[in-house]
């Protein structure tokens, strides 16, 4: 089963995503920050992460940049509230980036694309 | 005997104090003398003025006819003798020496054979001799030679009395003629007038046909003033030239006599008029006359009056010169005093405009009033620094209709009569004229048809036409901004050199004026600039501050409603297809997708997209938006009709700018679902403050409903069932980001038409890229202006 982290500080949207992806036959990890979600990077072999970009304590973006260090094969996509940081070249790293939507089919449908067998 | 001599002796006293005229006098005690002392003859021969020679001036006979004027000099015959030795002498024919030393006598008593001697002289004087001839040799008594002695001494104090009187009589004479002549010279200070009594009263006084008085400049040679009365003849010289004199103790004179074609001869004395100072002149008399109207020659006691009449005389011009002379700087003083009182007036009016145009006007008020300078012509020229010419601002002509206005008020009435002059246009060398130098040269020019130099510019050929004309420059600072030139061509009264120099006044305050003026206009406009680039620095703040505001607004929002909306349809998913439930979380969903979609629109509206500025041009704009309706425009059959002029680039956001063509474009094709044409022009607008281009974007829709209309502009606002209404909002705002207009021209059942305006890369705020909204303080350097 693909092992997918969401790292959003807002629960309701990690929980969101979870239920989402869980049904979409996925195993889901959480973490409110980048700081937990570099954590569950390292204990969990991950086959793709899924990162906000405003976060307390260490953003999405360079949570992004400490992933792409420690495994540059992980697909990172990026799913934030702001569409600007699309034209912050730190953000050219993910794989994906996509402005929150509450229709999450275009999301499912990234992911599926990169968790494919 | 003594009987005899005392009844003689009472007669002479009788004679002596007659009052009968001396000469008469004379006569008788002659005669008396002759008789008494029974003598054929007795003489007197008085001693002339210059005391050389004796004349026969009585004879006891009677009046003594011209032929037989006898004259003797000093020391000459017994007569001469007498004289010199003022001893009482008788001799007879026959001694030796006599006959011949007195022959003249012979011709009144050719038989004389005693002559005796008797000098009339008294302790002083020496008058004359008196003479006794006898046919017989005889000698006289002692009583007789003591009468005759007695008598001598009478008629030697008779004589002197006489000679006393008659200097009395000369003097009082003279007096009388210098009363005249101080009459005459005291009536009057107007010179010329003073002139012509000084030289009739001088031929008057001289009893003279002609006098001329003649003052010339001893420098310079040149004729200062001359007068003349009377008749001067031809063949005297007008103005004589007075020899130096022959003695040092002499003063000169001039005299002199022509015999004219008639025979006739005249006569001439002039002395000379001695001024201080530069001055010299001369007083001339001509052809004296007595009363039977001979001419006579001019005698010492005339050449005395001359010389006594020049010195009066001369300080008599002297005054009258001075006069003239205080009389003529009073009146330059008090056309000075005029002049400056206009000058002032006028610059007092120009101190209430610091409009270029007015000021221009009250110039030529000033120029062309009575009140002011009042030429008949004034044109007001300024210099265009980069087309290096002289250009007709204004020009006016005289007008009589302001003259009942009190000056300050006549000076604000704008000229009624104005000289079309903004044709006129001078290069600025020297081979084209007066006022092209005046400009060159910073110099004024007063031109007259006599002068050789050219005059009217070849540039003005067929313009301008005046014989005479001034021009002077106005000069700031070392710098010439234009001139002013005037004339009074129309009234062809001449310019007097004295009104230039007003002018040049004149022209010196109208220079200040006007350069305050365009001080003046340049600070409004640099000021106007500045509050304007302010005001957008302001409105971009404003912006800045709304927009992270809005921005942040935004994305709190977002959050939320992407749980709102993903739990939404994850209870969709999980109710029942017929359940009541499924309705509503269906309401939820498409409630979360509306707000979502209105918030993408206020984060571009509120600029949360950075600005990209560039040049761009605004046809590229429009043919890059036409590619992203095409399928739109395709599926409405709508046809596009383009029409684009050669523009400047336009600075602006090429995005932006596309967003507001996407959104004009949008709500034509949604005005035209049936089909029509899509309409699109650009133009160019000339406005005062720079040039725009403009687009002009027209559907032939059905127009927007008038009761609607107002609000197309107001975010939210929509007619239609989809969208947020933010289209022309976001328009609006983006085309007043560029400090551009957005308009709308609607006719019902006809269509709308947009018409878009932008500033041509001028004045643009540039954003830049790092620090997202907040405006930069970088102003790019406007284009082609300053």
């Amino acid at each position: 089963m693909k092992k997918i982290l969401v790292a959003d500080d807002e629960m309701s949207i990690r929980l969101l995503y979870s239920e989402e992806l869980k049904e979409e036959g996925y195993e889901v990890y959480q973490a409110a920050n980048g700081r937990e979600a570099l954590e569950v990077v390292d204990k969990i072999p991950l086959d793709l992460v899924i990162l906000d970009i405003k976060m307390p304590e260490m953003d999405g973006i360079e949570a992004l940049r400490q992933i792409k260090e420690k495994r540059p094969d992980l697909p990172v996509i990026l799913s934030t509230a702001y569409g600007e940081y699309k034209q912050d070249f730190a953000t050219w790293a993910s794989d994906e980036y996509l402005v929150k939507s509450s229709d999450l089919e275009d999301l499912k449908a990234v992911v599926k694309r990169y968790l494919k067998e | 005997m003594a009987g005899e001599r005392a009844a003689f002796l009472t007669q002479m006293v009788e004679v002596l104090t007659s009052t009968v005229s001396f000469g008469e006098r004379l006569n008788n005690m002659v005669h008396l003398l002759a008789r008494n002392l029974k003598v054929d003859l007795a003489l007197y021969f008085g001693l002339d003025k210059a005391r050389e020679t004796l004349l026969l001036n009585v004879s006891s006979q009677g009046p003594v006819p011209p032929h037989l004027r006898l004259e003797f000099p000093l020391g000459q015959g017994l007569v001469g003798e007498t004289a010199r030795t003022r001893k009482s002498a008788i001799v007879h024919r026959q001694q030796p020496g006599v006959s011949a030393a007195n022959a003249s006598l012979e011709k009144l008593n050719p038989a004389y054979q005693t002559l005796a001697a008797f000098p009339v002289a008294d302790d002083n004087f020496l008058y004359g001799v008196l003479i006794l001839v006898d046919r017989a040799e005889r000698s006289l008594t002692a009583a007789e030679r003591q009468g005759v002695q007695l008598t001598c001494l009478m008629l030697a104090a008779a004589l002197r009395q006489a000679i006393v009187q008659e200097e009395a009589k000369k003097r009082i004479a003279e007096l009388s003629v210098l009363f005249e002549v101080g009459k005459a010279l005291t009536s009057t200070v107007e010179l010329d007038e003073l002139l012509e009594r000084i030289v009739s009263t001088t031929a008057k006084v001289i009893t003279a046909r002609g006098a001329a008085l003649h003052i010339i400049n001893a420098v310079t040679g040149e004729l200062r003033v001359s007068s003349r009365y009377g008749q001067i003849p031809m063949e005297c010289p007008a103005l004589p030239q007075i020899p130096p004199s022959a003695a040092a103790t002499e003063p000169p004179y001039y005299e002199g006599e022509s015999t004219d074609a008639a025979g006739h001869t005249h006569y001439c004395l002039a002395v000379p008029l001695t001024f201080k100072g530069q001055l010299t002149g001369t007083l001339g008399v001509y052809d004296k006359f007595n009363p039977n109207g001979e001419y006579l020659p001019f005698d010492p006691e005339n050449r005395q009056l001359l010389f006594t009449m020049a010195g009066v005389i001369v300080n008599a011009i002297e005054n009258a010169l001075t006069y003239q002379q205080v009389e003529d700087l009073a009146e330059k003083n008090e056309r000075m005093v005029r002049n400056l009182t206009a000058l002032q007036e006028i610059s007092q009016v120009m101190l209430t405009s610091v409009q270029e145009e007015r000021l221009q006007e009250i110039i030529l008020q000033g120029l062309t009033q009575d009140h002011g300078l009042g030429f008949d012509r004034a044109v007001v020229l300024m210099v265009d620094e980069a087309a290096q010419t002289l250009t007709g601002a204004k020009g006016a002509c005289r007008s009589a209709a302001t003259g009942d206005l009190p000056n300050l008020t006549a000076l604000q009435v704008p000229p009624p009569e104005m000289i079309p002059v903004t044709d006129w246009e001078i290069p600025l060398r020297v081979d084209q004229g007066p006022l092209a130098l005046a400009v060159l040269r910073k110099a004024a020019y007063h031109h007259h048809q006599t002068v050789k130099e050219p005059g009217v510019p070849p540039a003005l050929e067929g313009k301008y036409v005046a014989q005479e004309f001034f021009v002077v420059p106005l000069v700031v600072k070392d710098r010439a901004t234009g001139v002013l030139l005037v004339d009074n061509q129309a009234s062809g009264r001449p310019l007097e050199p004295e009104r230039l120099d007003a002018l040049q006044m004149f022209a010196t305050q109208a220079a200040l004026v006007l350069e305050n003026a365009h001080l003046y206009f340049t600070i409004e406009t640099n000021n106007r600039e500045l509050l304007l680039i302010r005001e957008r620095m302001l409105e971009s703040d404003r912006l800045a501050a709304l927009s992270s505001l809005a921005s942040g607004m935004a994305h709190e929002i977002r959050n939320p409603l992407v749980s709102i909306g993903g739990f939404a349809r994850r209870i969709a998913k999980l109710v029942e297809p017929n359940s009541p439930l499924r309705g509503y979380v269906e309401v939820i969903q498409e409630e979360v997708t509306r707000l979502e979609k209105l918030l993408r629109e206020i984060l571009d509206f509120t600029g949360e997209n950075l600005s990209y500025y560039g040049d761009h041009e605004l046809a590229k704009l429009i043919e890059d938006t036409l590619i992203l309706v095409q399928r739109d425009l395709d599926a409405n059959k709508i046809k596009i009709a383009r029409e684009f002029a050669q523009l400047p680039r336009l600075h602006c956001d090429d995005r932006q700018m596309k967003q507001v063509f996407y959104n004009l474009f949008q709500n034509a094709i949604q005005a035209m679902p049936h089909g029509g044409t899509l309409s699109i022009r650009t133009f160019p607008v000339e406005r005062p403050d720079g040039l725009y281009a403009a687009a002009s974007i027209a559907d032939t829709g059905s127009g927007i409903p008038m009761e609607v209309l107002h609000n197309i502009f107001n975010p939210f606002f929509s007619t239609k069932d989809y969208g947020t209404g933010l289209g022309l909002a976001i328009a609006q705002r983006i085309i007043s980001r560029h400090y551009g207009q957005i308009e709308v021209n609607n006719e019902i059942g006809k269509g709308v038409t947009f018409i878009v305006t932008l500033p041509v890369a001028k004045y643009c705020l540039v954003k830049d890229v790092g620090q997202g909204a907040v405006p930069a303080s970088v102003l790019r350097a406007p284009k082609g202006g300053r």
